[in-house]
C-alpha cells in the first residue's frame, strides 16, 4: 500500500477554518491545493509529528490565490 | 479496489490484521451525501461513527453570542473521521456536520456494533481506540495551528 500524507492546511491572512485532509503525496511549496470549492497556494510545508506506519502527518500554510 | 483495502487506507485502522479490517467492514455501512446535506446536528444525540472516503465535510459549532452564526470549525476530506466523541463518551453531538461536495461518500460505523467487537476482541479495540485518541490529538494541534 502506497504511503498517505495526512496533512493540517491553515490558511494565512484571513478568517479561515483550515482543513485536515489525506493526500497520496507530500504537497510542494507553490503547489495548489483545492479546499472544497477554493484554491489556494502552499507557502510552507513541514512535518508536525513522526511518521506512523504508512502514514506521514504534515502541517502546511496555505494562502489564497492572487486575483 | 476490495473493500479490506479500502480499509487499510483509513488511519482509524492502522495495525489491524486483515481478519480485523474484515471484521470492521462487516459492520461498515456507506452513504453519498450532496452538498449542503446536514450528516450530524449539534446538541443530539449521535451513536455514529463517520469516515470520509470521498469529498469534503464542513465541521461548524453554534456560538454563545446572541444572533450570531455558526462558525466553521474545521473542514475535513478524505480519510478524515468525525463522530467520534459520540463514539467514546455517549454524549451529544459537539457540532453540526454539513456535506460541502458535490458528492461525499461515507462508511458509517454503528456504536453499538463496534463496541461489541472490541469487546470480543481487545486488539482491535486497543488499536482503534488509540487511534481515535491520536485523531483527536491531531485535530488539537490543527486548532492550536489556526489560533496562532
Amino acid at each position: 500500500m502506497a504511503d498517505i500524507y495526512k496533512i493540517s492546511y491553515v490558511v494565512l491572512g484571513r478568517e479561515h477554518p483550515g482543513a485536515i485532509l489525506n493526500a497520496d503525496h507530500r504537497p510542494q511549496v507553490g503547489e495548489r491545493v483545492k479546499l472544497g470549492k477554493e484554491e489556494f497556494v502552499v507557502d510552507e510545508i513541514v512535518d508536525l509529528i513522526p511518521t506512523r506506519g504508512i502514514f506521514h502527518y504534515l502541517h502546511a500554510t496555505l494562502r489564497s490565490i492572487e486575483a | 479496489m476490495e473493500p479490506v483495502d479500502l480499509l487499510r487506507s483509513v488511519e482509524l485502522f492502522e495495525g489491524l490484521t486483515t481478519e480485523e479490517l474484515e471484521a470492521i467492514g462487516a459492520i461498515c455501512g456507506r452513504d453519498t451525501f450532496q452538498s449542503g446535506d446536514i450528516i450530524t446536528r449539534e446538541g443530539k444525540a449521535g451513536h455514529r461513527l463517520f469516515i470520509v472516503y470521498e469529498g469534503f465535510v464542513e465541521i461548524t459549532r453554534q456560538s454563545r453570542k446572541p444572533n450570531s452564526k455558526p462558525q466553521a470549525v474545521v473542514n475535513l476530506g478524505k480519510g478524515q473521521i468525525f463522530g467520534e466523541m459520540a463514539l467514546v463518551d455517549l454524549g451529544p453531538r459537539s457540532a453540526t456536520v454539513r456535506a460541502v461536495s458535490a458528492s461525499t461518500e461515507l462508511f458509517i460505523i454503528n456504536r453499538d456494533a463496534f463496541l461489541n467487537l472490541c469487546d470480543h476482541n481487545h486488539h482491535l479495540g486497543y488499536i482503534v481506540m488509540r487511534n481515535i485518541a491520536a485523531d483527536l490529538s491531531f485535530k488539537l494541534r490543527h486548532r492550536n495551528l489556526v489560533a496562532r
